[in-house]
Protein backbone atom coordinates (compact mmCIF):
# COMPACT_ATOMS: atom_id res chain seq x y z
CA UNK A 1 0.00 0.00 0.00
CA UNK A 2 1.42 3.00 -1.73
CA UNK A 3 1.35 6.22 1.44
CA UNK A 4 1.81 9.55 1.13
CA UNK A 5 2.50 12.42 3.95
CA UNK A 6 2.17 15.94 3.51
CA UNK A 7 5.00 17.92 5.52
CA UNK A 8 4.49 21.05 6.23
CA UNK A 9 8.17 22.93 5.36
CA UNK A 10 9.05 24.17 8.97
CA UNK A 11 8.76 20.58 10.43
CA UNK A 12 11.44 19.34 7.74
CA UNK A 13 13.77 22.35 7.68
CA UNK A 14 14.65 21.77 11.16
CA UNK A 15 14.58 18.20 11.38
CA UNK A 16 16.15 15.88 8.38
CA UNK A 17 16.38 12.68 10.49
CA UNK A 18 12.99 12.27 11.10
CA UNK A 19 11.97 12.96 7.75
CA UNK A 20 14.20 10.32 6.62
CA UNK A 21 12.72 7.75 9.26
CA UNK A 22 9.65 8.21 7.29
CA UNK A 23 11.08 7.43 3.80
CA UNK A 24 13.34 4.84 5.30
CA UNK A 25 9.44 2.96 6.21
CA UNK A 26 8.29 3.59 2.70
CA UNK A 27 6.46 6.74 3.31
CA UNK A 28 6.49 9.53 0.28
CA UNK A 29 6.87 13.28 1.85
CA UNK A 30 5.34 16.27 0.19
CA UNK A 31 6.47 19.16 1.17
CA UNK A 32 4.87 22.79 0.75
CA UNK A 33 7.81 24.84 -0.68
CA UNK A 34 10.49 24.35 -2.54
CA UNK A 35 13.79 23.52 -0.56
CA UNK A 36 17.12 25.71 -0.71
CA UNK A 37 19.65 24.88 -2.29
CA UNK A 38 21.59 24.51 0.39
CA UNK A 39 19.01 22.48 2.64
CA UNK A 40 18.98 20.17 -0.58
CA UNK A 41 22.57 19.47 -0.70
CA UNK A 42 22.16 19.33 3.74
CA UNK A 43 19.18 16.60 2.55
CA UNK A 44 21.47 14.25 -0.19
CA UNK A 45 24.22 14.56 2.66
CA UNK A 46 21.80 13.33 5.41
CA UNK A 47 20.52 10.92 2.97
CA UNK A 48 23.99 9.56 2.15
CA UNK A 49 24.52 9.15 5.89
CA UNK A 50 21.68 6.61 6.31
CA UNK A 51 21.67 4.69 3.34
CA UNK A 52 22.05 1.20 4.13
CA UNK A 53 21.61 -2.72 2.12
CA UNK A 54 17.71 -1.83 2.78
CA UNK A 55 17.42 1.91 1.99
CA UNK A 56 18.92 3.14 -1.02
CA UNK A 57 18.60 6.05 -0.71
CA UNK A 58 16.12 8.94 -2.12
CA UNK A 59 14.40 10.44 -5.36
CA UNK A 60 13.33 13.90 -5.32
CA UNK A 61 12.20 16.56 -7.54
CA UNK A 62 10.46 20.24 -7.18
CA UNK A 63 8.70 23.01 -8.64
CA UNK A 64 9.77 26.46 -8.04
CA UNK A 65 6.70 28.50 -8.38
CA UNK A 66 8.68 31.54 -9.17
CA UNK A 67 9.37 29.69 -12.94
CA UNK A 68 5.72 29.25 -13.11
CA UNK A 69 4.57 32.81 -11.98
CA UNK A 70 5.95 34.83 -15.25
CA UNK A 71 5.56 38.10 -14.24
CA UNK A 72 4.74 37.75 -10.76
CA UNK A 73 8.83 37.10 -9.76
CA UNK A 74 8.31 40.01 -7.92
CA UNK A 75 5.28 38.67 -5.71
CA UNK A 76 7.58 35.65 -5.47
CA UNK A 77 10.47 37.01 -3.92
CA UNK A 78 7.92 38.98 -2.02
CA UNK A 79 6.25 36.49 -0.55
CA UNK A 80 9.47 34.88 0.12
CA UNK A 81 10.76 37.05 2.12
CA UNK A 82 8.07 37.80 4.57
CA UNK A 83 7.27 33.74 5.27
CA UNK A 84 11.39 33.03 4.78
CA UNK A 85 10.35 29.97 2.70
CA UNK A 86 10.74 29.80 -1.43
CA UNK A 87 7.38 28.90 -3.07
CA UNK A 88 6.94 25.99 -4.62
CA UNK A 89 6.57 22.35 -3.70
CA UNK A 90 8.91 19.52 -2.96
CA UNK A 91 8.76 15.52 -3.23
CA UNK A 92 10.77 13.02 -1.84
CA UNK A 93 10.65 9.52 -2.21
CA UNK A 94 12.62 6.25 -1.18
CA UNK A 95 14.80 4.98 -4.30
CA UNK A 96 13.91 1.45 -3.72
CA UNK A 97 10.06 2.68 -4.11
CA UNK A 98 10.31 5.26 -6.77
CA UNK A 99 12.53 4.77 -9.84
CA UNK A 100 12.78 8.02 -11.28
CA UNK A 101 11.13 11.76 -10.83
CA UNK A 102 11.11 13.73 -14.05
CA UNK A 103 11.09 16.93 -13.96
CA UNK A 104 9.65 19.79 -16.08
CA UNK A 105 8.97 23.62 -14.72
CA UNK A 106 5.64 22.91 -14.06
CA UNK A 107 5.38 19.61 -13.69
CA UNK A 108 6.61 16.48 -11.82
CA UNK A 109 6.08 13.00 -13.08
CA UNK A 110 6.84 10.09 -10.74
CA UNK A 111 7.54 6.23 -12.40
CA UNK A 112 7.18 3.67 -10.07
CA UNK B 1 14.86 38.68 -21.07
CA UNK B 2 15.94 41.68 -19.17
CA UNK B 3 16.35 39.21 -15.72
CA UNK B 4 18.81 37.61 -18.14
CA UNK B 5 20.81 40.14 -18.59
CA UNK B 6 21.05 41.63 -15.48
CA UNK B 7 22.09 38.02 -14.06
CA UNK B 8 24.77 37.88 -16.77
CA UNK B 9 26.01 41.51 -16.09
CA UNK B 10 26.04 40.31 -12.37
CA UNK B 11 27.74 37.26 -12.91
CA UNK B 12 30.93 38.97 -14.85
CA UNK B 13 30.71 41.27 -12.16
CA UNK B 14 31.44 39.05 -9.53
CA UNK B 15 33.94 37.20 -11.59
CA UNK B 16 35.69 39.91 -12.11
CA UNK B 17 36.13 41.07 -8.20
CA UNK B 18 36.36 37.22 -7.24
CA UNK B 19 39.82 37.11 -9.69
CA UNK B 20 41.35 40.08 -8.07
CA UNK B 21 41.10 38.23 -4.54
CA UNK B 22 41.95 34.75 -6.09
CA UNK B 23 45.41 35.96 -7.78
CA UNK B 24 47.05 35.60 -4.88
CA UNK B 25 46.28 31.77 -4.12
CA UNK B 26 46.14 28.41 -5.38
CA UNK B 27 43.45 28.38 -7.73
CA UNK B 28 40.95 25.39 -7.38
CA UNK B 29 38.93 24.66 -10.58
CA UNK B 30 36.45 21.35 -9.91
CA UNK B 31 34.86 19.27 -12.35
CA UNK B 32 30.62 18.63 -10.36
CA UNK B 33 28.19 16.33 -12.09
CA UNK B 34 26.25 13.16 -12.02
CA UNK B 35 27.15 9.94 -11.74
CA UNK B 36 28.66 8.79 -15.08
CA UNK B 37 28.59 12.51 -16.69
CA UNK B 38 32.35 12.10 -18.04
CA UNK B 39 34.25 14.17 -15.78
CA UNK B 40 36.94 11.95 -15.01
CA UNK B 41 37.10 11.56 -18.80
CA UNK B 42 37.19 15.03 -19.07
CA UNK B 43 39.54 15.45 -16.23
CA UNK B 44 42.06 13.04 -17.73
CA UNK B 45 41.80 15.20 -21.24
CA UNK B 46 42.48 18.06 -19.23
CA UNK B 47 45.37 16.98 -17.84
CA UNK B 48 46.79 15.22 -20.50
CA UNK B 49 46.89 18.62 -22.82
CA UNK B 50 48.69 20.58 -19.93
CA UNK B 51 50.46 17.85 -18.10
CA UNK B 52 51.14 15.39 -20.06
CA UNK B 53 49.76 12.55 -17.70
CA UNK B 54 46.03 10.92 -16.39
CA UNK B 55 44.41 12.28 -13.46
CA UNK B 56 42.04 8.79 -12.66
CA UNK B 57 40.17 5.96 -13.80
CA UNK B 58 37.25 6.67 -16.07
CA UNK B 59 34.64 3.64 -16.25
CA UNK B 60 31.08 3.12 -17.55
CA UNK B 61 30.62 1.37 -13.80
CA UNK B 62 28.48 4.03 -12.06
CA UNK B 63 30.81 5.96 -9.08
CA UNK B 64 33.83 4.40 -10.10
CA UNK B 65 35.19 7.97 -8.72
CA UNK B 66 34.80 7.59 -4.75
CA UNK B 67 37.55 9.95 -3.49
CA UNK B 68 38.60 13.46 -4.28
CA UNK B 69 41.74 13.16 -6.63
CA UNK B 70 43.50 16.50 -7.15
CA UNK B 71 45.82 17.44 -10.19
CA UNK B 72 48.34 19.92 -8.68
CA UNK B 73 50.13 22.58 -10.94
CA UNK B 74 48.05 22.07 -13.98
CA UNK B 75 49.40 25.54 -16.38
CA UNK B 76 46.72 26.32 -19.18
CA UNK B 77 48.28 28.86 -21.87
CA UNK B 78 46.20 30.02 -24.59
CA UNK B 79 46.35 32.78 -27.22
CA UNK B 80 48.90 35.16 -25.29
CA UNK B 81 46.45 34.00 -21.82
CA UNK B 82 47.39 31.88 -19.27
CA UNK B 83 46.15 30.15 -16.29
CA UNK B 84 47.49 28.06 -13.60
CA UNK B 85 45.62 25.93 -11.14
CA UNK B 86 44.84 22.54 -9.11
CA UNK B 87 42.63 20.36 -11.05
CA UNK B 88 39.89 18.63 -8.55
CA UNK B 89 37.90 15.57 -10.00
CA UNK B 90 34.88 15.22 -7.09
CA UNK B 91 32.86 11.84 -7.01
CA UNK B 92 29.30 11.93 -8.94
CA UNK B 93 26.40 13.64 -7.01
CA UNK B 94 23.58 11.47 -6.60
CA UNK B 95 20.41 11.15 -4.06
CA UNK B 96 20.14 7.03 -4.44
CA UNK B 97 23.13 4.90 -4.42
CA UNK B 98 22.07 1.31 -4.16
CA UNK B 99 24.73 -1.99 -3.96
CA UNK B 100 22.20 -3.82 -6.33
CA UNK B 101 22.82 -1.51 -8.92
CA UNK B 102 27.11 -2.62 -8.96
CA UNK B 103 25.73 -6.12 -8.76
CA UNK B 104 24.31 -5.64 -12.01
CA UNK B 105 27.67 -4.43 -13.63
CA UNK B 106 29.52 -8.01 -12.67
CA UNK B 107 30.64 -6.64 -9.08
CA UNK B 108 30.74 -9.43 -6.26
CA UNK B 109 28.01 -8.72 -3.55
CA UNK B 110 30.52 -8.10 -0.95
CA UNK B 111 32.38 -5.62 -3.35
CA UNK B 112 29.06 -4.27 -4.38
CA UNK B 113 28.42 -3.29 -0.78
CA UNK B 114 31.94 -2.07 -0.02
CA UNK B 115 31.30 0.14 -3.35
CA UNK B 116 28.13 1.39 -2.26
CA UNK B 117 29.15 2.37 1.34
CA UNK B 118 32.64 4.67 -0.41
CA UNK B 119 30.19 5.73 -3.17
CA UNK B 120 28.11 7.53 0.02
CA UNK B 121 31.18 9.18 1.75
CA UNK B 122 32.09 10.21 -2.11
CA UNK B 123 29.06 12.35 -2.61
CA UNK B 124 29.56 13.37 1.12
CA UNK B 125 32.74 14.89 0.67
CA UNK B 126 31.82 16.24 -3.12
CA UNK B 127 29.47 18.58 -1.34
CA UNK B 128 31.67 19.37 1.41
CA UNK B 129 34.38 20.67 -1.38
CA UNK B 130 32.03 22.84 -2.82
CA UNK B 131 32.88 25.73 -0.65
CA UNK B 132 36.97 25.35 -1.75
CA UNK B 133 36.40 26.16 -5.45
CA UNK B 134 37.65 28.85 -7.31
CA UNK B 135 35.46 27.55 -10.31
CA UNK B 136 33.36 24.79 -11.53
CA UNK B 137 33.17 23.11 -14.05
CA UNK B 138 29.37 21.48 -14.12
CA UNK B 139 29.84 18.50 -16.17
CA UNK B 140 26.34 17.01 -18.05
CA UNK B 141 25.66 14.23 -19.91
CA UNK B 142 24.17 15.57 -23.16
CA UNK B 143 22.38 12.55 -24.10
CA UNK B 144 20.55 12.49 -21.04
CA UNK B 145 17.62 14.89 -19.91
CA UNK B 146 19.44 17.47 -18.38
CA UNK B 147 16.51 18.37 -16.04
CA UNK B 148 17.36 16.68 -13.08
CA UNK B 149 17.40 17.24 -9.19
CA UNK B 150 21.36 17.14 -8.95
CA UNK B 151 22.21 18.92 -11.59
CA UNK B 152 19.25 21.50 -10.03
CA UNK B 153 20.87 21.31 -6.87
CA UNK B 154 24.38 21.79 -8.19
CA UNK B 155 23.50 24.87 -9.80
CA UNK B 156 21.86 26.00 -7.54
CA UNK B 157 24.61 25.88 -4.59
CA UNK B 158 27.09 27.46 -6.85
CA UNK B 159 24.50 30.00 -7.75
CA UNK B 160 24.34 31.07 -3.67
CA UNK B 161 27.77 31.05 -3.30
CA UNK B 162 28.95 32.57 -6.34
CA UNK B 163 31.39 30.49 -7.73
CA UNK B 164 31.98 31.07 -11.20
CA UNK B 165 30.57 28.23 -13.25
CA UNK B 166 30.65 26.69 -16.70
CA UNK B 167 27.89 24.21 -17.41
CA UNK B 168 30.37 21.37 -19.91
CA UNK B 169 27.69 19.43 -22.00
CA UNK B 170 29.79 16.65 -22.58
CA UNK B 171 29.54 13.58 -25.58
CA UNK B 172 28.38 15.59 -28.29
CA UNK B 173 30.31 12.86 -30.25
CA UNK B 174 26.87 10.73 -29.23
CA UNK B 175 23.91 10.49 -31.71
CA UNK B 176 21.35 11.45 -28.84
CA UNK B 177 23.42 14.11 -27.59
CA UNK B 178 21.36 17.26 -26.93
CA UNK B 179 23.29 20.72 -26.23
CA UNK B 180 20.24 22.82 -27.55
CA UNK B 181 18.53 21.30 -24.33
CA UNK B 182 21.09 22.41 -21.62
CA UNK B 183 21.28 25.88 -23.16
CA UNK B 184 17.17 25.80 -23.26
CA UNK B 185 16.96 24.25 -19.69
CA UNK B 186 19.55 26.62 -17.97
CA UNK B 187 19.11 29.73 -19.92
CA UNK B 188 21.59 32.80 -18.98
CA UNK B 189 24.46 30.00 -18.13
CA UNK B 190 27.75 29.59 -19.87
CA UNK B 191 26.71 26.15 -21.94
CA UNK B 192 29.45 24.64 -23.73
CA UNK B 193 29.76 21.16 -25.96
CA UNK B 194 32.27 19.06 -25.78
CA UNK B 195 33.41 15.30 -26.57
CA UNK B 196 36.17 14.99 -23.87
CA UNK B 197 36.81 11.09 -25.10
CA UNK B 198 37.60 12.63 -28.90
CA UNK B 199 38.69 16.20 -27.78
CA UNK B 200 35.92 17.43 -29.93
CA UNK B 201 35.35 21.43 -28.71
CA UNK B 202 37.96 21.91 -25.82
CA UNK B 203 40.04 24.98 -27.34
CA UNK B 204 36.87 26.56 -26.71
CA UNK B 205 36.12 25.65 -23.28
CA UNK B 206 39.76 26.44 -22.42
CA UNK B 207 39.21 29.88 -24.14
CA UNK B 208 36.34 30.03 -21.46
CA UNK B 209 37.76 29.18 -18.65
CA UNK B 210 40.54 31.36 -19.04
CA UNK B 211 38.11 34.28 -19.63
CA UNK B 212 35.80 33.46 -16.65
CA UNK B 213 38.61 33.65 -14.09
Amino acid sequence: MMRIKFVPYEKLKNNHAAVLEELKEGMIIVVDAKLSPKEEAELIQETMRAINQRFAGIELGSIDFAHVDGGWKFRSALTEKISGKKRGITLIGPAKLIRKIEQKPEELMLYF
Amino acid sequence: MVLRHIRKVKNSFSSLVMSIFRKRKNLKIGLYGPVNSGKTTLANKICMDWLGEELGVASVVPHETREIQIKEKVTMKLDGKSLAFNLVDTPGIATRIDFEDFIKHGISEEDAKQRAKEATRGVIESIKWLNDMDMVLVVMDSTRNPMSQVNITILGNLDARKIPFIIVSNKIDLKKSDTTKIRNSFPGYDVIGVSARNGDMMKELYRMMLNGL
